[in-house]
């Protein structure tokens, strides 16, 4: 069973770039760990594996070393996650890894990101009787200041997205890229500035759904679109289109 | 020595109104489903919900007006199904106390009640609203001068923890993720254990390096096949997505919620707990 048929063409476009380019954060031989609600991530992960990282370190919240899964769960913290693993390490061990500087990357979403790369997830309006109640941060508090790198990702870019300054900062921290489906982030000197945009974006389209000045947007080269190897991996780590599902 | 080995009503009623539980799992995975549906049908009230990443298990109480407090880091139905509808209705309408925490300083605050001290040193946090919002204060470390924060003890009247195999006397063992469980019956003042299978004293006598859960610290165990559904138990079932999609359909109104409880109450309380069906109805 595809999950493809509940998105769009252009929302499987987007989805399959965005885990092709998150991917492409990971460095062979980093340890990566991913939470909840991290489908993108999962998918990024098992794509590196098979393509340029097969020395990664993969940890997730059930514990799994190095899992294996038979198919990749609907939620990122599915049974599967055990599969294959060669030992436990749990979730708690795993901010204690981050906590003595032991994690290399992880990745987290925002609901909120804002230009300095600073992430809401808690609430909008007013925290004591909010307009909205997210469902919190999670680790985020926690590794995102104390993981040697941490990897946004956001698959909404509209201004409401992307705040000058988050209402309400759930976490902060050690930033390095943030990915969309328009553009790719990077943190440069407290700020977030275009690297790249992705093939057929305008500048203006980025400036445009971002509320913040991102920087000079025409000078940004084009994101290098997946590769026939890429997306073949991609395909082999995710067939059933668990990617698909940040964007139904 | 009270018997231990309870029915799943009898379990349920040790929990008073009011009382503070642990839950064990994450998200989808492993959670005392049926025993919070249990809860629900008793009419429980103002409860106070500790959790790292929560999702059925804590929205169900919501939605049954259980929850007064849900100290969390996390609650939603992840990427399948987006935010919690009933957690959410209960904090935006002013009926239930979000206690806004990270994973890890729930963990900390567990740790604390566990170590048997008031308070716990946690990493993290800098540059976070949550520690002004929580109440989570700094101290300076005496030997070095950093300033650290101090998560307050989290001591939950019981640690609810559904595990695959556990023993009359209350031995348990889980398999696949072990979340933030044992920590959570560390911590508690009592632990109160749902089990796929109750096996014999053997199982545990013969890999005791494997007991997750010794009985000496449990009050209570109920045979609940099942018990984790419509979420997942590792080496058992998968999370029944249809199930899940269902209940949220089911959480928008006190009808839905009465008939959803309906629906799984023979399987949850019958001992010979029929095997899952897919789909919406146990």
């Amino acid at each position: 069973m595809s999950r493809a048929a509940a998105v769009t063409p252009g929302a499987q476009r987007a989805a399959d770039r965005m885990a092709v380019f998150l991917a492409r954060q990971i460095r062979d031989g980093e340890t990566v760990f991913h939470g909840v609600a991290s489908a993108l991530p999962m998918v990024a992960v098992a794509l590196a594996r098979r393509a340029h990282a097969p020395g990664l370190t993969y940890l997730n919240i059930p514990g799994g070393v190095d899992a294996s899964p038979s198919r990749l769960p609907g939620s990122t913290v599915g049974v599967q996650l055990m599969e294959g693993a060669r030992a436990q390490f749990s979730l708690i061990e795993i901010f204690d890894l981050s906590a003595r500087g032991g994690l290399d990357l992880a990745f987290l979403g925002g609901a909120q990101i804002d230009s300095r790369g600073d992430i809401n997830l808690s609430f909008i309006g007013d925290p004591a009787r909010p307009k909205v109640r997210l469902p919190g941060g999670a680790g985020s508090a926690s590794i995102l200041p104390t993981a040697k790198r941490t990897v946004l990702w956001r698959t909404v870019h509209d201004p409401r997205s992307f705040p000058e300054r988050c209402p309400w900062v759930t976490a902060s921290g050690r930033v390095d890229r943030v990915v969309t489906p328009l553009c790719i982030f990077r943190k440069v000197e407290g700020r977030l500035r275009i690297e790249s945009r992705h093939a057929g974006v305008a500048p203006g389209a980025i400036r445009a759904a971002t509320g913040f000045d991102p920087g000079p947007a025409e000078e940004a080269p084009e994101t290098p679109e997946p590769t026939g190897e890429e997306r073949a991996a991609l395909e082999a780590a995710d067939p059933e289109g668990v990617r698909f599902l940040e964007f139904a | 020595m009270p018997e231990k080995l309870l029915s799943l009503p009898e379990a349920a009623g040790l929990v008073r109104d009011g009382d503070m539980l642990a839950l064990g799992g994450n998200s989808l995975t492993r959670t005392p489903a049926a025993f919070v549906r249990e809860l629900a049908r008793q009419g429980r009230s103002g409860l106070r919900l500790v959790k790292t990443a929560g999702a059925y298990e804590v929205d169900l109480l919501c939605a049954a007006g259980a929850v007064a407090e849900v100290h969390a880091g996390y609650i939603g139905f992840e990427n399948l199904f987006g935010l919690a509808p009933a957690y959410r209705r209960g904090v935006e309408g002013g009926t239930v106390r979000p206690v806004e925490h990270a994973c890890y300083t729930v963990i900390a605050g567990l740790r604390a009640s566990a170590y048997g001290l008031p308070s716990q040193p946690v990493a993290g946090l800098q540059g976070s609203d949550l520690p002004g919002l929580t109440g989570f204060r700094r101290v300076e470390d005496p030997y070095t001068g950093e300033r650290v924060y101090m998560i307050p003890r989290i001591r939950p009247r019981w640690a609810i923890v559904h595990v695959q195999h556990a023993d009359p006397e209350g031995n348990a063992r889980i398999e696949g993720g072990v979340f933030e469980d044992v920590l959570m019956t560390r911590a508690a003042e009592g632990v109160i254990l749902t089990a796929e299978r109750i096996v014999e004293t053997a199982f545990f006598e013969a890999r005791p390096e494997r007991t997750s859960v010794p009985a000496f610290m449990v009050r209570a165990v109920v045979r609940a096949p099942g018990g984790a559904a419509p979420g997942a138990c590792f080496s058992f079932y998968d999370t029944d997505e249809e199930a899940v999609a269902s209940y949220i359909e089911a959480s928008a109104s006190p009808e839905g919620l009465r008939a959803h409880l309906a629906a799984w109450e023979p399987r949850d309380r019958s001992p010979a707990g029929a095997p899952a069906a897919s789909g919406g109805a146990p």
